[in-house]
């Protein structure tokens, strides 16, 4: 079980990743069409938003990115999914917080899972044993 | 993975035909940006012929493959306040996306 700390903090920290629009939300009656259009609009489909200069920087791939492209290839090569679009509209179903939230393949190995478990390669119990005995091993509660 | 099927929808443009971009709503799932869409361009180039992204991201393998295309635009026909009078854009459709236009 996790402290109760570790559970505050966890509930703390999704509630900050609520859309940032500054006005609650809670399922209302009515929504704007120009609202419903924004929450309609892909994630991944950026260009013409306003946004702060970004610095430019070169960074190698780390091993478990590399595993992760890997990976999502192998999928496509043994035709479990396409690895393009497939894909891409996996990593777009994370939702706007979490696709800017994650690192790049990290929207990859999320859709790759999601995947597997919506076309009952594996079930969602099968990967949450998976994910903790990981866990365990590596000494993570 | 490989495409195997027989030519698709037979293509509708060629090099240098204007078109514009369909101005279709959002729904779960594109690869045509907002900011094309309604604007016109000129036919760049012709590219190759594959599934479109709506149905290769359901794995609509049956769905007949289209022609894509490179339309050029002018940056100031995407944003008004563009400043360069000579810069374009390019970006790439399937077939169903454009429609013809004659100016």
């Amino acid at each position: 079980m996790p402290s109760r700390n570790d559970l505050q903090q966890y509930y703390e920290t999704e509630a900050q990743l609520a859309p940032t629009i500054h006005q609650h939300q809670d399922w209302p009656y009515e929504i704007s069409h120009r609202r419903f259009q924004a929450y309609m609009a892909p994630p991944h489909d950026v260009g013409g938003e306003a946004d702060a200069p970004v610095r430019y920087e070169e960074k190698e791939e780390e091993l478990w990115e590399l595993n992760t492209y890997v990976t999502c290839e192998v999928l496509g090569w043994r035709g479990i999914w396409n690895a393009e679009e497939r894909r891409r509209r996996g990593n777009n179903d994370l939702g706007l917080s979490l696709y800017y939230g994650f690192p790049y393949y990290g929207r990859w190995i999320w859709a790759a899972a999601r995947m597997l478990v919506d076309k009952n390669h594996i079930s969602l119990t099968e990967l949450l044993e998976k994910v903790a005995e990981v866990r365990a091993r590596h000494g993570k509660h | 993975m490989e495409n195997t099927k027989a030519t698709g929808v037979p293509a509708r443009f060629n090099v240098g035909d204007r078109v514009r971009v369909k101005e279709l709503p959002n729904l779960f799932y594109t690869r045509t940006q907002m900011f094309v869409r309604g604007v016109s361009g000129t036919i760049a180039e012709r590219t190759y012929e594959d599934l479109i992204p709506e149905d290769d991201a359901w794995n609509r393998d049956s769905a007949q493959p289209e022609q894509f295309y490179i339309v050029r635009f002018r940056q100031k026909d995407l944003w008004e306040d563009y400043p360069f009078e000579g810069d374009t854009l390019q970006s790439e459709f399937p077939d169903r996306w454009l429609e013809p236009i004659s100016d």
